[in-house]
């Protein structure tokens, strides 16, 4: 076997925690955007509301993008997220294809093999992540060099609109509306893209549907054997408050299972479910993993009411993930949906000088424990 | 642990949706009926395009204990991708067997790749080899790394099958090395098969491949770090086919010494192995004269033995296992398990016993099927469920549901030609609202209802509201239902409220998705609208409330219940959860004022004055008239709302006739007004207001105890409480404190009975109106009164009409209002006053006072007192009451739940 060189975040991983950045969408959503400020000159004529079409700001409202990473990594973010979380031609098309079942139609795979084919909705899915991971690189190496702290930009992959363990029609659980082969085309793209922009790592995030995310793993795999330039991968996993994917219903442990042969950075749990609720699962899998772990909750569970759309503030953040870090369950901790470079920054103070999660114990000595016991 | 004691074996760990790791010693068994040459009848489903018939078996192959399934469409007649592609993805909804792991099993290249674009989790892949060279076998090996799954490797190369212990080892060695140091294969992924091959033949040259191959995998496990070693057992018994007793001994046999040697998994059936130790010792003893090769003659003894026992009857297999013990429940609890597993084998026997039993097709609906989605719904809350399998159990319910629409089809045409009315069947428009591309939970809400055979127009995502809307109207929809994911989708939720409410839509509105909530529901989006707006939790909940909403007999209850809620709901979340500073903070941003004696008014007495039969006369013209339309729900601004263009003439009747029981109360002396009030030397203590029993202020007569705000509003702003009303003790200046009680509603039940004996509701309501008004109206006078005792209000000069604007100095707020939010303080104003007894009006247990139209309240009269709203509080101030007021955490926290700014224990 080959022998790999150490990456730059390794090191820092086991010498302490490393913090990742908090939410994107929540965050745009306090700088009051319209939906005539996302669309700007270029999509002014678009037949859809782009609003929550985040990924776009990168586009039309680069500026505010860049405060939003530069917010974050002044908070403290040695790892920031590209803006990219819906950037595939398959998320795109919800906003700019019309659904055929608002005339009768279905969503199947002739349909997507369309949205796959699209020329349009390829070339934007491409800017958007290039542009991102540019932005992104941009703004981690000159906070970087302000610093004198090496910052990371990580590609974000999300999870997509469709799923590929579930059907939508009543009447036949075996239908379903994408096939793997188009679901793995849209991320090959998007994982181009985001190399090309920049990124330092991929990751492959908030995952609902571990077969989408299958999907996600081997794209990358066929992108790295075709380009022959690899990146180190960081998986995070949405867990229910069972602690099984929320679509595809896995458990923690069947998931790390189906993913460890990548050999990932990293592995985790963000979104979904506040701190508390992911404890026991992060537990489980800090537990079972010998990649480092990383922790990204929600700040809390929605919460329509508070201001931030969701229950914890920064120090409720900070607490909940020192206790995390006291337990010896992370190396790379931050916030996903209600987190602001507020609660950020209130959760890299708590981390601060906290000793990292000790790197796994291999599967032999894991075994060997199991057979103990 | 160091390095020189990890070298036990890394077991083999896979996963469905729930991981599977191997254990030290055990035999891992692999499911072989879900493969076409394993089995006949599977075969035949597949051929026939049985697919969900076939789910069945493999089913029955998790129950029965196997711990993978192998699943193999190796079969002429069929397309194997799509065969492959079809059948897991069947599995995938079927949790009971998506649980487990997956072999995808074929010697097609291209159907494994279809196998592997299927599983989440880690399977494996059954096979390959060597046979088509190094090249071949090293990019198939990295394809199944790629998606991560194990993989099993046959003891096969370019010149063809391994048969010997030579050739066995030999290749299998081979393919290790290029697996581990070439493709980087996990070597505990690698799973040898180095072939189970026919013994018995006749053939001599076969007689020892059973030795062989236990031998081999011995090799294997001592030479060949962490590898597995696996075959195909059914092989090893084929000379005995069509004589299972002899077939299952062999394979225990055999099993017995291959697991011995190391074999770590086989593809068995997993229902119909015999113990080893219970096989029948004469036939144990041929059986492994043939196995391990020790006599000649063996394979002629064992034919012989065998053809006697078919010849006997007795060579049918004797081990099916029965795995169905929950058929012997009653219906109701068959019924039940079968909606909770998502079985549908017996549902039409069940729903049919049922029917039978209850006589109407709706009563199994709306009993027993849907009390077994109850549990569904429960168990999912409980997260004990998953979606997964709350699809699978509401397609069970779809078909019960299917199974009784004959009956329901042939029960409604009997009514209708009796001539009665029948329900149709309801009809669901689902959409994700404008600005929101997520529904997959929607989806899942929409295979739930259609399995409850409702009728759902599904409009996708996107969907801006007059589409929603056009589209309910266009289908005659019997409900909408809205989903979001996203926070914005909140806001896109309450503009279509508003537009169903601006175009007189009549349909309930359910609400669902990740970021909605009841509260939000109660609180921002039902008001908006004047039929029920149901937040529904998740998808196995759509079904009780849609079909609550429209059962003729439910609804009337349901939407009562669900109008309470969403009431209570509004009143807890009267204000957003706030920010709060300490209460030392707090109290250090106190009113700032400044205190001189000549602020403070001096009383005419001290202690306490009561009022009896005041003349109604007097208080008539204190009445403030504008909150006696809102409760005729007239909503307007007396006296404008006599000239409104749209309820003025309905305003100025019920004012006439509100009048016209005023006067003939007056007459008739039908109300005796009574009040209490009193002075009392007092100064503030903290928060606390202390009451002195004279002006020598030595001793404490009682206490109020005062709350304080705490919300951290911009910046510096003033924390009030009442307390800071009152001249703190350490200023040294005397103050006084006032209280009072006052009713109309002495007489009022005896007049209200009256009227209700003549049937006359409409006057006994307006006498209520007319006596509520009276006691605001004496609060008014007295506090006037008041006012002029104390001095500084005989220089007011304000007409009622001013006073009712409350433009003069000081207050009278009542405990239980915003600026003194714990009603036991009334407690106080009790003893103080002692008011029970001075005026007849009792604190009920919950401090309501009866009778109704009784107002109580404390008098400030310091310039600068003011009504304010104490609002949410932190639990450093209640633990600080809790202290002062000698009242435990758990009562307090209870009186002042609304104003908690934090979620009590418990």
């Amino acid at each position: 076997m080959t022998t790999v060189r150490e990456h730059p975040l390794q090191k820092i991983l086991r010498e302490r925690i490393a913090i990742i950045d908090g939410a994107m969408g929540t965050t745009i959503r306090t700088y009051g955007m319209t939906e005539a400020d996302i669309r700007g000159e270029r999509f002014k004529d678009s037949k859809k509301d782009l609003l929550n079409n985040g990924d776009i700001f990168s586009l039309t409202q680069p500026e505010m993008i860049c405060d939003i990473h530069r917010r974050f990594l002044e908070a403290g973010a040695d790892i920031i997220e590209t803006n990219t979380f819906g950037a595939t031609n398959i998320s795109q098309s919800e906003f700019f294809v019309d659904d055929p079942r608002e005339h009768g139609g279905r969503k199947n795979p002739e349909f997507y093999q369309k949205i796959v084919d699209d020329p349009f909705l390829n070339d934007l899915a491409w800017e958007i992540n290039e542009r991102s991971a540019r932005q992104c690189r941009e703004w981690a190496d000159r906070v970087a060099n302000e610093t004198g702290r090496q910052r990371f930009v990580a590609g974000a992959i999300g999870p997509l609109t469709v799923s590929l363990s579930n059907s939508p029609d009543a009447d036949d659980p075996g239908f379903r509306v994408v096939t793997f082969d188009q679901v793995k085309e849209s991320y090959i793209r998007q994982v181009r893209a985001l190399i090309a922009g920049g990124s330092d790592l991929l990751l492959v995030e908030t995952i609902f549907d571990s077969l989408n995310a299958k999907a996600a793993l081997v794209a990358i795999r066929e992108v790295f054997d075709a380009d022959g330039k690899e990146l180190p991968i960081m998986i995070s996993a949405a867990v229910g408050r069972g602690g099984e994917t929320m679509i595809s219903a896995q458990t923690v442990e069947a998931f790390w299972t189906a993913v460890r042969h990548v050999k990932p950075l990293s592995v985790g749990l963000n979104c979904s479910i506040g701190p508390d609720l992911m404890y026991p699962f992060l537990e489980e899998l800090s537990q079972k993993s010998d990649a480092f772990v990383s922790a990204y909750p929600n700040a809390g569970l929605p919460n329509p009411l508070s201001p931030t759309g969701f229950d914890l503030e920064p120090e409720d953040m900070a607490r909940f993930l020192g206790d995390f870090a006291k337990s010896g369950m992370v190396n790379i901790a931050g916030g996903c949906c209600g987190n602001t470079p507020e609660h950020i920054a209130a959760i890299a103070r708590a981390l601060e000088g906290r000793p990292p999660r000790k790197p796994g114990r291999t599967s032999v000595e894991a075994y060997a424990n199991e057979v103990k016991a | 642990m160091s390095v020189t004691e990890a070298v036990e074996t890394i077991p083999l760990r896979l996963s469905g949706s729930q991981p599977f790791t191997q254990q030290p010693g055990i035999f891992m068994m692999i499911g072989e009926r879900t493969n076409v040459a394993g089995s006949p009848k599977f075969a035949r489903l597949i051929k026939e395009g049985k697919f969900e018939e076939a789910v069945s078996i493999a089913r029955q192959q998790v129950e029965n204990g196997a711990n993978v399934i192998d699943i193999c469409m190796d079969e002429g007649m069929i397309d194997g991708v799509a065969a492959m592609t079809r059948y897991l993805q069947l599995l995938g909804s079927e949790p009971e067997v998506a649980k487990a792991p997956f072999m995808v099993d074929s010697s097609k290249w291209e159907v494994i790749e279809a196998g592997l674009k299927c599983m989440q989790g880690k399977g494996i892949v059954n096979s390959i080899s060597l046979k088509e060279g190094e090249e071949k076998f090293r990019k198939n090996a990295s394809t199944v790394l790629k998606y991560g799954a194990a993989v099993v490797v046959m003891a096969f190369d370019e010149e063809g099958q391994a048969a010997t212990f030579e050739d066995r080892i030999r290749i299998c060695s081979r393919a290790y090395k290029i697996l581990v140091d070439e493709v980087g294969f996990p070597p505990e992924d690698i799973i040898f098969d180095p072939n189970i091959l026919t013994v018995a033949t006749g053939m001599e040259e076969h007689n020892n491949y059973a030795v062989d191959f236990i031998n081999a995998t011995r090799w294997i496990k001592e030479n060949l770090p962490h590898a597995k070693v696996s075959g195909g057992v059914s092989n090893i018994s084929f000379s005995f086919r069509g004589n299972n007793r002899v077939r299952e001994a062999m394979h225990s046999a055999f099993l017995y010494h291959a697991i011995a040697a190391g074999m770590d998994m086989g593809i068995v059936n997993a229902g119909q192995l015999e113990i080893y130790e219970e096989i029948e010792p004469q036939l144990k003893v041929l059986v492994e004269d043939v196995l391990l090769n020790r006599r000649p003659d063996a394979t002629e003894r064992l034919v012989e033995y065998g053809e006697a026992l078919k010849a006997s009857g007795a060579g049918e297999t004797v081990t099916e296992k029965k795995t169905e013990e929950w058929r012997n429940a009653p219906v109701e609890e068959r019924l039940s398990h079968a909606l909770v597993k998502g079985i549908d084998t017996y549902i039409d026997i069940d729903t049919e016993e049922v029917r039978a039993k209850l006589g109407r097709p709706l009563l199994v609906i709306e009993g027993p099927l849907m009390a077994g989605m109850s549990v569904v719904g429960d168990l999912f809350g409980a997260g004990k469920m998953f979606l997964p399998q709350v699809v699978k159990s509401a397609r069970v319910m779809k078909k019960a549901v299917a199974y009784l629409t004959p009956f329901m089809e042939a029960e409604k045409a009997e009514m209708e030609a009796a001539g009665q009315v029948v329900r149709t069947q309801g009809k669901i428009v689902l959409a994700t609202v404008k600005g929101d591309v997520h529904d997959i939970g929607k989806n899942i809400v929409g295979v739930v209802l259609a399995c409850n055979n409702y009728e759902v127009i599904d409009m996708g995502v996107m969907v801006p509201a007059e589409k929603i809307l056009e589209r309910a109207k266009a289908e005659k929809a019997d409900v909408i239902g809205l989903s979001g994911l996203i926070t914005p989708s909140l806001d896109e939720m309450v503009h279509v409220a508003r537009e169903m409410e601006r175009q007189g839509f009549k349909l309930p509105l359910l609400i669902g998705g990740a970021t909605t909530s009841r509260a939000h529901t109660a609180i921002k989006i039902a008001p908006h609208y004047s039929e029920p707006v149901v937040h529904v939790l998740d998808a196995s909940r759509a079904v009780p409330v849609t079909t609550s909403l429209l059962s003729d007999e439910s609804r009337g209850a349901f939407i009562e219940q669900h109008r309470k809620e969403y009431e209570s709901l509004r009143r807890a979340h009267s204000a957003p959860r706030q920010t709060t500073i300490a209460i030392e903070a707090a109290r250090a941003r106190r009113t700032p004022i400044e205190w001189r004696k000549e602020d403070i008014a001096v009383p005419e007495f001290t202690g306490v004055r009561v009022l009896d039969h005041f003349p109604l006369t007097t208080l008539r013209e204190f009445i403030d008239w504008t909150p006696f339309f809102h409760a005729w729900e007239l909503k307007g601004i007396y006296p404008r709302i006599l000239d409104d263009e749209r309820q003025g003439e309905q305003a100025r009747q019920i004012f006439a006739e509100g009048n016209a029981m005023l006067d003939r109360i007056i007459a008739e002396d039908l109300l005796n007004a009574r009040a209490v009030y009193g002075f009392f030397p007092a100064n503030a203590v903290g928060d606390d207001v202390e009451l002195y029993t004279d002006e020598t202020r030595q001793h404490v007569l009682d206490r109020f105890y005062f709350l304080r705000q705490q919300a951290n509003r911009e910046g510096k702003d003033v924390c009030r409480s009442l307390a800071d009303f009152i001249a703190p003790k350490e200023t040294g200046l005397p103050d006084y404190i006032g209280t009072f009680a006052v009713t109309s509603g002495m007489g009022l039940r005896e007049l209200c009975d009256r009227f209700r004996a003549e049937h006359d509701d409409y006057n006994a309501i307006m006498a209520e109106a007319i006596a509520d008004r009276l006691a605001e109206a004496f609060a008014e006078y007295l506090h006037k009164r008041v006012r002029d005792e104390w001095g500084y209000g005989k220089d007011e000069k304000l007409s009622p009409a001013e006073l009712i604007q409350e433009g003069y100095r000081g207050i009278r707020p009542a405990p239980g209002y915003p600026a003194s939010p714990d009603h036991t303080e009334k407690g106080t104003i009790w003893s103080l006053l002692n008011v029970e007894a001075n005026t007849g009006i009792k604190i009920t247990e919950s401090y309501a006072m009866w009778p109704g139209s009784s107002i109580s309240g404390i008098y400030f009269a310091h310039p600068q007192s003011r009504y304010f709203s104490v609002g949410k509080i932190g639990r450093d101030q209640v633990e600080d009451y809790h202290e002062r007021k000698g009242m435990s955490m758990a009562e307090v926290e209870r009186w002042l739940g609304p104003n908690l700014n934090y979620d009590p224990e418990s």
